[in-house]
């Protein structure tokens, strides 16, 4: 029973792994722009869609609407989040760097899909 | 002499054990104090009766402005009726309770016969059983009107929960409800403590989340949302889906013991049900 | 009747193929459905149920009512890792430790 959910970390460490090895963004051609674009695009719906990501609920993102104060504005995420790794793990569960944290364990507890918390995950890393 | 000296380890055993399972309620209710008095310097304890109001300043205008023509005031009414008009037996509520209507601040507590947390609710169908009449619903209907009278004859009682000593189910079932309060749950993880003793104050989208101190003093609550009054466990309902767990039964073992211990916080401060809220 | 017999030749291949592609079979679905249930009692059996498990699990029954096995089975997945979770969140926090704010 538990062979699905291994199996499941194992994918996650995959796209982890996958994500580590992607090429910097500074390479990538005027055709891979664009669908980046609206992959971003995807990724900031699913950061305000409140059945999905929910992020407005607790963080300040610039064009959110009545966004919460719960947690810090999400901003200049490049310079906090040197190593965009740590800002997906903190995503994935963010109770391993605070175990007394207000966030939801998002990847971990799969509120989001893989694929869903990658393109949240670029999205916030755009900001 | 084994015999003697077995006996003793076990005796000390059991004396340990219990010394763990001891957490002293006063305490956890004056750290939990402390914890708003830091957080909220200078807004007087008396003030937590009003909820979120106690530092939600916006909202609190319109909130006041509701007060003026409280929406819960024909529950009131309603409930007054129920609680004159003889069953169908010709008894009436007075008969279950001699001192209403009251009792608010009676509740909830520990029923030694029945060797559980005694709620109003529960206490108001067990009454209604015995005289043969039809139980009503523990979160939406009529309960809310017997239980919005009750509270408004009650206003200016004092919260006043007690743990007696010499029954030792009594602290377990406020541990039961400290534990509960304190649990993460659901999809999302989050305890009760989590949006209203960590969190409180702060804002979930455009929501002040409420303090914990004072939750049971104005229930039940009319609520825009729900366009009704509603019960207290009606809201631990709302509470647990929104944290994407499942709810528990209204009147169950676990809402009644967390209703033990999040009362038992409030002891001391005034009641002033039935409430208004968004 | 050439031409029928080619037909039938076709549908026959056609059906066969298809079944081999649909890797998920009633059973599959069935056991993966049974699993879930298994997960959700456990999570519920410590009062760590999730909201949707019971409904995620309905919605799989009735995919495979329906003979729409892969969707079952997704479905029945997801319930049953959500089962897992609520048992392990559970037992994370079997010994009850105060919150650091809370202490003084």
């Amino acid at each position: 029973m538990i062979k699905t959910i291994r199996g499941l970390s194992v994918s996650g460490t995959l796209v982890l792994i996958a994500a580590l090895l992607s090429p910097a963004s500074s390479a990538v051609s005027a055709e891979q722009k664009t669908a980046k674009g609206s992959d971003l695009e995807q990724g900031k719906k699913l950061a305000f869609s409140r059945k999905k990501g929910n992020c407005l609920a607790c963080h300040m993102i610039k064009d959110g609407v009545s966004p919460g104060n719960i947690a810090p504005p999400l901003l200049m995420m490049k310079s906090r989040f040197p190593d965009k790794k740590v800002l997906r793990a903190q995503i994935w569960d963010a109770s391993k760097r605070n175990p007394e944290t207000a966030m939801p364990l998002f990847g971990k507890y799969e509120v989001l899909t893989g694929d869903e918390l990658d393109k949240v995950v670029d999205f916030i890393y755009s900001l | 002499m084994k015999k003697i000296i077995s006996l003793l380890i076990l005796m000390v055993i059991a004396l340990s054990a219990l010394s763990i399972a001891h957490a002293d309620p006063e305490q956890d209710r004056k750290s939990i104090i402390k914890f708003f008095e830091t957080r909220f310097v200078g807004i007087p304890l008396s003030e937590y009766v009003n909820g979120v109001y106690a530092y939600d300043t916006i909202g609190r205008e319109s909130w006041e402005a509701i007060e003026e023509f409280p929406p819960y005031e024909i529950a009131i009414e309603k409930g007054q009726d129920m609680w004159e008009k003889p069953f169908a037996n010709g008894k009436t509520y007075t008969d279950c309770f001699p001192d209403g209507p009251a009792i608010a601040q009676k509740y909830p507590h520990w029923d030694k016969k029945q060797a559980m947390v005694m709620t109003l609710p529960l206490a108001i169908n067990q009454c209604r059983e015995a005289n043969g009449e039809k139980l009503l619903k523990y979160k939406k209907g009529s309960i809310n009107n017997i239980l919005a009278y009750i509270a408004f004859e009650s206003r200016g009682k004092k919260t006043h929960v007690v743990i007696p000593k010499d029954a030792p189910g009594a602290l377990a079932a406020y541990e039961d409800g400290k534990k509960f309060f304190f649990t993460r749950r659901g999809q999302l993880n989050f305890s009760c403590a989590t949006c209203h003793i960590q969190n409180a104050g702060n804002r979930i989208r455009s929501d002040n989340l409420s303090p914990a101190l004072g939750h049971t003093t104005h229930f039940p609550v009319y609520r825009s949302k729900w366009g009704a009054v509603g019960t207290l466990h009606r809201r631990f309902t709302g509470c647990n889906k929104q944290v994407r767990a499942k709810p528990f039964k209204a009147q169950g073992e676990q809402y009644r013991n967390l209703e033990y211990f999040l009362t038992y916080l409030s002891n001391g401060l005034e009641l002033n049900g039935p409430g208004s809220r968004k | 009747m050439k031409l029928v017999i080619k037909l039938v030749l076709i549908a026959i291949l056609g059906m066969s193929s298809a079944s081999i592609l649909a890797a998920v079979s009633e059973k599959d679905a069935g056991i993966a459905i049974a699993a879930a249930e298994a997960e959700r009692k456990k999570a519920a059996s410590v009062d760590s149920e999730w909201r949707d498990t019971g409904k995620i699990i309905k919605k799989a029954q009735e995919a495979m009512n329906k003979g729409n096995y892969e969707k079952a089975l997704k479905l029945a997945n997801r319930a049953e890792h959500q089962g897992v979770y609520g048992y392990e969140q559970a037992m994370s926090q079997k010994d009850l430790k105060m919150p650091s704010y809370l202490i003084h």
